[in-house]
C-alpha cells in the first residue's frame, strides 16, 4: 500500500470510526512490517493505533493478557511461572523486527509463514476484537479462515489472552529454519496435559509448510489416552499427513517437508512432555 | 491523487526537530536527506541492518519505518555516538581490534550494541546474539566485531554489578 | 619452507590500526551515496522480464513527457558499440558481446531502457510507461541445453567478436575453451591401482556486499565527466565507459571513495556508462543505486561450474593421473568466463604432484544471470571436486587423508607444468614455488581441531553424529606479466608523505597495508602516510583489486616508489650534513651518519628541499608487474554435527590456517580469513539461487541466506608464517584462498560422520538426508 495519509486517532472508538470511513483505503498500523509484504500501489491511509494503550502484558486470573500492539521483543523478554510465549518470539525474524512488529500485526492478516497462529492454536488462546464493544474468539474459531476478513469494517484486535499453563501442562515448539532469521520450513507447537506419564489431552498445531496454520487432529487423537513415550510420539507424528498437505520449501520436495515435519512434531512433543513433567503446580 | 506535504516532529540526537515529510516517506530517506548519512541503505527490505537507528532506545530498521511513525518520539543515529576526540568505548574497541573492514555495517552494529548495553544488566552470549542478529556483515565473519563487543560488555557488566551494590 | 630472514620489521608484520577505521565507525560521509548532491537526479532501469527475447518495438514518447523525467536511454538513442563489461586488462580475454542497450534481451534482468528523473517515484512511473513489444525466443538454462545440437543461439549479433586469439564460437553458445595436457593421462589412469571418475556441480551465489551497486556522475565546471563509483577497477571503468560512450578517456575522471564491499562483484562496469551518459545529456548530477533485489537478479554472480574429476592412485599413495573437465555456465554474457575456468585448473592442479594431467575447460552461454569475478574465481568450484577426490583416494588406499596430502603436496623449490601451461587468456608463466608453509598449516590445523580424536563413521550411532573433515588449498598472487600497478610518494614539511596509488581498497585495508610497506621502506612510521588511492586523475594507474594482487603487486610498486623517494632524501640529507651519500643512512625518520652524531630529520629535509636551497619536490615513483604468482597455501579443518533424522548440519568449529608469506598486517589478514571463510561456509550450506523460468525467486536476504552473528560457528584463523622472496617484505596474498575451503571440508566431514558424500551443494538438509539413506555400510 502506498501511504498518502497518516492519521493518529486519540481513542479506540475514533480509530474504529476512521477505519469504517476509509473502508478498503484504510489500514490499521502498528509496527507496519506487514505492509511491506502487501505489494499494492493502491493509495491508502494509515491509522496509527500504537498510542491507544494497547501495549502491555499482564496477568488476569487464569490468563496472560497481551495488548495487540505489544512488540514481539516485549513478549520475548517477559518471564512468568506459567508463561511460554517467549520461546517462539525469540525465534521470529531479527531483533529490529521484533522491536516494532506486534502480536496483533502477526495475527490480523495471517501469512503462510506466520509462527504465532501455530502457537496460539496449540495454547487455545483467545483473541479480543473491538467493534464498538469487545468480543472474544477462541483460537479454533479465529484461525479457521483468514482472520483479515474479520477486520473489514473498522474492527480492531485489542488483545490476546493466553491461558496460563496449569499444573502438568507443558508447552513445546519447534521452528525448523535454514538460518536463525529465516522463515520457517515448518513450525510446530504442542501443549500436553499429563497425568503421571499418561497423556490426558493434546493440542498440536502446524504452520509454514502448509497453506494456512492449523491443528493436527489426527496427531492429537493418536496421543490422547496414551503414554507419553518416544514410540507413541513417533507414531502420532506419522499421522500428520492426514491433516496437513505438506508443501515443498526452498527448492526442497514435499516428501522432505513431511520427514522434517514429523521429526519436528516428535521433538516438540518431547519438549512439551519434559516441560509438563517438571511442573507439579 | 493529492499528495500533501506534511511535517513530522521528533527528538533527533537529543534535539527536538521538525522536518518536512510525506506520509509515504521512510525514516531512512528523511534522515539521509537531512544530512544524517551515517545511517546506510543496504537493502530497503528490513533485513541487513545497515539502516539501524534507535527509536525510544530500541533498535529498529529505519528503512521500514515511516517517518511519521517517529512523531513525538526519540530517535538516535550514529551521529550521536562518539567523536574523533571522544569516541565511544565500543568504537575504540572496534578500531583497535581490527573489526572495521568496509565499515558499511558498523554504524548499524554500534546502534544495536548501544541498545543492548543500555537495556540489559547481564550479557550472556545468547542474549548478545539475539540483540545483534539483525545486523549483517559480509566482510569480517563477525569474529573481531564479537571480540570487541565482548570486551566492552564484560567491562559494562562489571560496572553494572558494582553499581547495583 | 622459506625461513624468515633475520629482519626486524618496524611497520610491516604489525597490526597497525586501519587508517579509515575510526572515520567509518563514526559514520562520517564516506561512500558514494553520501556524496550525492541534493539536486542529483535518480536513475531507474527497466529490466527484461524474459530470459530470451527480441525487442521488436519500443515506444518511450509517453514516458519522456512524464513529470520530473529528464531523460531516457534505450537502443534507439545511444551508440551501438560492442564491448565487454568485465574489468580486466586490455585487450580483455573476453568476447565483446555487450551493447549499452541492445535490441535483444538475454536474461531476466538484462537492460531494456533507463530513465532519469527528479524522484524515484517519478522514475518508476516512467519506467512503467515505456511500451515494449517482445518476441520471445526459446531460452537455454543449462550447459547441456546450450551445447545441444540446434540450441537457440544467444549471441547471434554480427558485431560480437573476441579481441585476442582464443576460441569463440557463439553459434554453438561456446564462449571460450582452454585446455592442456601433461604427460600421458590415459596411461596414468591405467597405471593406477584405484581410479575415480565423478562429476561435481557447483551453484550460483551472489557476493552480497552490504553496499549494493551504486554510482554517481557529475559534469565538472570544466565540462568533464566525474564518476564517483563503488568499483574495484577505476581505471578499467574509465576506459570502458570511454569506449562504450564513444568519447575520449581524457573526458572522464573516475573516483573510488570508501566502498561497502565488493568480493569481485564490482570488478565490472555495470552502472557507470548509464550515469555518465545521463550526466552528459542533462548537465545534472545523476545517482543510480541498485535495490537489493536488483543486486541479486541483475548483478554479477558466482559462475556455476560442472567439474568432472578423474584420478588414479597407487597403493603407495602416488597420484598417477589427474584429469579435470569443466563446463562453466557464464550466463548471458561472456565477461570473466574464460579466466574463471582457467583458474579451475591453474589454481588447483599444481597443488599435488602428478606427471599425467589432463585439463579441459569450456565456457557456455545460457539465458541466466551473468557470472562475474567472485573471490576464489574458479578455484573455489574446482576445489570442491579436487579435495573430495583426495579424501576418496586416501580412503581407497587406507591412508589418513592428511598423510596422503602431506605425501603429495607441492613444496618449496618445486614447480608444476600447469603453471606454464595455463594462464588467463594466454599461456601461463613457468614458476617454482618459493615460500610454502603448507606442511605447518596442516600440522597446526590438525592440532587445533583435535584430529587425533577422529573416529571412523562406521563406529558412529545415534541420531546426532559428529565428523571431522579437512582440505588443503592454494590460490595465486597477481596475474604475472599482465597486470600492473603504480604509485608515487611525495614529502611534506613535517615529514609526512602523500602516498598516491591506483590500488583499490574495498574495505580490505589496502590503503593501510600499502602505507605500512611505504613506511617500512622509508624508515618512518605508518601514521606519517596520507594515503589517497583510486582516482584516475590524481593517482598512478593500477589494474584494481582482483586476483589477490594488491599486496604482492601494488605493494611492490609502492615499495619501489618509497625506495625512489628514499634515495632523494638521502641525497638531500647528505648535502645538508655536508657528507657523502655513501656515509649516511635512514633510520626512524632521520638521515644520520654512521655513529649518529650528525643527523637531520625528514621534516628538515623537506623544508630544505621545498623552500631553501637547490629546491625540488622530493617525489618517488614506481611501477611493478609481477614475474610469478606465488601461491598462498592453507589447510582448513572443521567438526560438524549431523542430525541424521532431518539432514541438518551444525558446524561446531572451523579452523582456517593460512600461509600468506609475511602478514603485512596480521589483524587484517585474520579478518580476511575469517570473513572469506564464513562466506564459504554459507555458500556451502545455505546460499542458493532458486529459479522459475530463468527468474530468481528468492531475491532478498529473507530468502537468500547469509549468516548473522547468531548463525555463525566459531572460526579461528591461524597465520602460519613463511617468507616469499619475490614479494614486498616477504608477502604473498590472503584474501581469496579462504573461501575455497568450506564446501570440500564439510563434504569430507559429512563422510566422516555418516559415510555419505555429496556431489553438489548447497548441502540442503534434503540432499544430506538422501545421501545418508543411500549409504551402505
Amino acid at each position: 500500500m502506498k501511504l498518502v495519509e497518516f492519521i493518529r486517532p486519540a481513542s479506540l472508538s475514533a480509530a474504529r470510526d476512521n477505519l469504517r470511513e476509509l473502508g478498503p483505503n484504510g489500514m490499521a498500523l502498528a509496527g507496519g512490517t506487514a505492509l511491506h509484504f502487501m505489494q499494492q500501489h493502491k493509495p491508502g491511509t494509515a491509522v496509527d493505533i500504537t498510542r491507544l494503550g494497547l501495549s502491555y502484558i499482564r496477568e488476569e486470573g487464569d490468563f496472560y493478557r497481551i495488548g495487540a500492539t505489544t512488540p514481539l521483543s516485549d513478549i520475548q523478554r517477559y518471564r512468568a511461572p506459567r508463561w511460554a510465549m517467549h520461546e517462539i518470539c525469540r525465534r521470529i525474524s531479527t531483533h529490529q523486527i521484533r522491536n516494532i512488529s506486534t502480536i496483533g500485526g502477526n495475527i490480523c492478516r495471517v501469512f503462510p509463514w506466520a509462527d504465532l497462529p501455530v502457537v496460539l492454536l496449540a495454547m487455545d488462546a483467545k483473541m479480543i476484537v473491538y467493534d464498538g464493544q469487545e468480543e472474544e474468539f477462541g483460537a479454533d474459531d479465529y484461525f479457521s479462515s483468514q482472520p483479515a476478513k474479520r477486520f473489514l469494517d473498522g474492527q480492531i484486535l485489542t488483545a490476546v489472552k493466553v491461558p496460563s499453563l496449569q499444573a502438568y501442562h507443558g508447552f513445546g515448539s519447534v521452528k525448523a529454519t535454514r538460518n536463525a532469521a529465516a522463515f520457517a520450513l515448518v513450525t510446530i507447537a504442542a501443549v500436553l496435559e499429563l497425568d503421571g506419564n499418561h497423556i490426558k489431552s493434546a493440542r498440536v498445531a502446524a504452520g509454514s509448510a502448509i497453506p494456512f496454520p492449523r491443528r493436527l487432529p489426527s496427531v492429537e487423537a493418536a496421543l490422547t489416552g496414551k503414554e507419553a513415550t518416544s514410540q507413541v510420539f513417533k507414531e502420532a507424528s506419522e499421522q500428520a499427513g492426514a491433516d496437513a498437505p505438506w508443501r515443498g520449501r526452498e527448492g526442497m520436495t514435499p516428501a522432505y517437508t513431511k520427514q522434517l515435519a514429523e521429526v519436528s512434531i516428535l521433538d516438540a512433543l518431547e519438549r512439551a512432555a519434559t516441560f509438563a513433567r517438571g511442573r507439579s503446580e | 491523487m493529492k499528495k500533501s506535504p506534511q511535517t513530522v516532529t521528533f527528538t533527533l540526537n537529543g534535539e527536538r526537530k521538525t522536518f518536512i515529510t510525506e506520509p509515504d516517506e521512510k525514516l531512512l530517506a528523511l534522515l539521509r536527506r537531512e544530512g544524517y548519512k551515517g545511517t546506510k541503505f543496504g537493502c530497503g527490505q528490513g533485513t541487513c541492518g545497515s539502516c539501524t537507528v534507535l527509536l525510544d532506545d530500541r533498535a529498529v530498521y529505519s528503512c521500514l519505518l515511516y517517518a511519521k511513525q517517529a512523531e513525538g518520539r526519540n530517535v538516535r543515529t550514529i551521529e550521536s555516538v562518539g567523536t574523533y576526540e571522544n569516541p565511544s568505548e565500543f568504537q575504540e574497541e572496534l578500531v583497535k581490534n581490527g573489526a572495521v573492514q568496509c565499515g558499511y555495517c558498523i554504524p548499524g552494529m554500534i546502534m544495536s550494541a548501544t541498545s543492548l548495553m543500555e537495556t540489559e544488566e547481564t550479557f550472556e552470549d545468547e542474549i548478545v546474539k539475539e540483540y545483534m542478529d539483525g545486523n549483517l556483515c559480509r566482510c569480517t565473519g563477525y569474529e573481531k566485531i564479537w571480540g570487541a563487543l565482548r570486551t566492552v560488555l564484560d567491562k559494562e557488566a562489571a560496572k553494572k554489578a558494582k553499581e547495583a551494590k | 619452507m622459506s625461513e624468515y630472514p633475520n629482519l626486524k620489521f618496524k611497520q610491516v608484520n604489525n597490526s597497525v590500526t586501519k587508517i579509515d577505521a575510526m572515520q567509518l565507525a563514526l559514520g562520517k560521509d564516506s561512500y558514494v551515496a553520501d556524496f550525492a548532491p541534493p539536486d542529483a537526479l535518480v536513475v531507474k532501469m527497466k529490466w527484461s522480464p524474459y530470459p530470451h527475447a527480441r525487442i521488436v518495438e519500443m515506444d518511450v514518447t509517453e514516458a519522456e513527457k512524464m513529470p520530473g523525467v529528464h531523460g531516457i536511454l534505450w537502443h534507439g538513442n545511444v551508440p551501438r558499440i560492442v564491448h565487454c563489461t568485465a574489468g580486466q586488462g586490455a585487450p580483455e580475454p573476453s568476447p565483446y558481446d555487450t551493447f549499452m542497450f541492445d535490441t535483444k534481451v538475454r536474461y531476466v534482468g538484462d537492460r531494456v531502457a533507463a530513465v532519469c528523473a527528479e524522484t524515484e517515484e517519478q522514475a518508476m512511473a516512467a519506467i512503467n510507461a515505456i511500451k515494449v513489444k517482445y518476441e520471445k525466443i526459446e531460452p537455454v538454462f543449462t550447459v547441456d541445453e546450450a551445447m545441444a545440437e540446434g540450441a537457440p543461439i544467444i549471441h547471434d549479433e554480427p558485431e560480437a567478436y573476441v579481441p585476442i586469439p582464443i576460441p569463440y564460437e557463439p553459434k554453438k553458445n561456446l564462449v571460450a575453451q582452454v585446455g592442456c595436457e601433461v604427460g600421458d593421462f590415459a596411461q596414468g589412469m591405467k597405471d593406477a591401482d584405484f581410479t575415480f571418475d565423478d562429476v561435481y556441480e557447483t551453484p550460483y551465489a551472489q557476493h552480497c556486499p552490504i553496499e549494493p551497486y551504486v554510482s554517481l556522475a557529475e559534469m565538472s565546471p570544466a565540462g568533464r565527466i566525474v564518476i564517483t563509483t563503488s568499483t574495484q577497477v577505476p581505471f578499467h571503468c574509465r576506459r570502458i565507459v570511454a569506449q562504450t560512450l564513444g568519447i575520449p578517456v581524457q573526458q572522464i575522471r573516475v573516483i573510488k571513495p570508501r566502498i561497502g564491499g565488493g568480493f569481485g562483484s564490482k570488478q565490472e562496469i555495470l552502472l557507470e556508462d548509464v550515469v555518465a551518459m545521463f550526466a552528459m545529456r542533462t548537465g545534472r548530477p545523476v545517482l543510480w543505486q541498485f535495490t537489493r533485489e536488483e543486486n541479486f537478479r541483475t548483478g554479477r554472480t558466482r559462475h556455476p561450474i560442472r567439474v568432472k574429476i578423474q584420478a588414479g592412485v597407487k597403493k603407495d599413495g602416488t597420484i598417477t593421473a589427474l584429469g579435470m573437465d569443466c563446463w562453466n555456465n557464464t550466463g548471458a554474457y561472456g565477461g570473466h568466463g574464460l579466466t574463471v575456468v582457467s583458474c579451475c585448473g591453474s589454481k588447483v592442479l599444481p597443488l599435488y604432484r602428478c606427471e599425467n594431467i589432463h585439463f579441459l575447460g569450456k565456457v557456455l552461454y545460457t539465458n541466466l544471470p551473468v557470472g562475474g569475478a567472485y573471490r576464489g574465481f574458479g578455484a573455489t568450484q574446482a576445489f570442491f571436486g579436487m579435495e573430495t577426490t583426495m579424501d576418496k583416494m586416501a580412503e581407497a588406499i587406507g591412508m589418513d587423508p592428511l598423510d596422503f596430502r602431506r605425501k603429495n603436496h607441492i613444496v618449496s623449490g618445486e614447480g608444476s607444468p600447469i603453471f606454464a601451461a595455463l594462464g588467463e587468456g594466454k599461456e601461463g608463466v613457468p614458476m617454482t614455488v618459493g615460500s610454502c608453509a603448507l606442511g605447518d598449516c596442516i600440522d597446526q590445523g590438525a592440532e587445533a581441531i583435535g584430529w587425533e580424536n577422529r573416529t571412523d563413521w562406521r563406529e558412529k550411532t545415534g541420531r546426532y553424529r559428529r565428523g571431522m573433515g579437512a582440505a588443503c588449498l592454494m590460490q595465486g598472487s597477481s596475474v604475472p606479466h599482465i597486470d600492473m600497478g603504480g604509485a608515487s610518494i611525495k614529502i611534506n614539511e613535517d615529514g609526512s608523505f602523500n602516498l598516491l596509488c591506483g590500488a583499490t581498497d574495498l574495505g580490505t585495508g589496502s590503503d593501510t597495508v600499502l602505507a605500512q610497506i611505504a613506511a617500512e621502506e622509508l624508515e618512518t612510521s605508518t601514521d606519517k602516510m596520507i594515503v589517497y588511492s583510486s582516482d584516475t586523475d590524481m593517482t598512478p594507474f593500477d589494474v584494481g583489486a582482483y586476483a589477490s594482487s594488491t599486496t604482492y603487486l601494488s605493494g611492490e610498486a609502492v615499495r619501489k616508489a618509497a625506495a625512489d623517494a628514499k634515495g632523494q632524501i638521502l641525497t638531500t640529507g647528505a648535502e645538508m650534513l655536508g657528507l657523502k651519500v655513501e656515509d649516511v643512512h635512514c633510520s626512524d625518520a632521520e638521515v644520520l651518519n654512521k655513529d649518529g652524531t650528525k643527523k637531520v630529520t625528514y621534516g628538515e629535509i623537506a623544508c630544505y628541499a621545498l623552500y631553501q636551497k637547490n629546491q625540488y619536490q622530493i617525489i618517488g615513483t614506481g611501477s611493478h608487474f609481477t614475474q610469478k604468482s606465488p601461491p598462498p597455501f592453507a589447510a582448513h579443518f572443521s567438526e560438524i554435527e549431523v542430525d541424521t533424522w532431518t539432514g541438518q548440519i551444525r558446524v561446531l568449529n572451523y579452523i582456517s590456517t593460512i600461509d600468506c608469506g609475511t602478514a603485512i598486517n596480521p589483524a587484517l589478514c585474520e579478518g580476511q580469513t575469517e570473513g572469506g571463510t564464513l562466506n564459504g561456509i554459507s555458500y556451502a550450506l545455505t546460499e542458493q539461487y532458486l529459479f522459475r523460468n530463468g527468474r530468481m525467486t528468492n531475491a532478498s536476504f529473507a530468502d537468500y541466506h547469509i549468516y548473522s552473528m547468531r548463525d555463525k560457528p566459531p572460526i579461528k584463523a591461524i597465520l602460519v608464517p613463511s617468507y616469499e622472496e619475490t614479494g614486498p617484505f616477504g608477502a604473498k596474498s590472503v584474501s581469496e584462498i579462504c573461501i575455497n575451503g568450506p564446501a570440500p571440508v564439510f563434504n569430507n566431514a559429512l563422510y566422516n560422520a555418516t559415510g555419505a558424500r555429496l556431489y553438489e551443494f548447497p548441502f540442503t538438509p534434503e540432499k544430506v538426508l538422501e545421501a545418508i539413506k543411500a549409504v551402505k555400510k
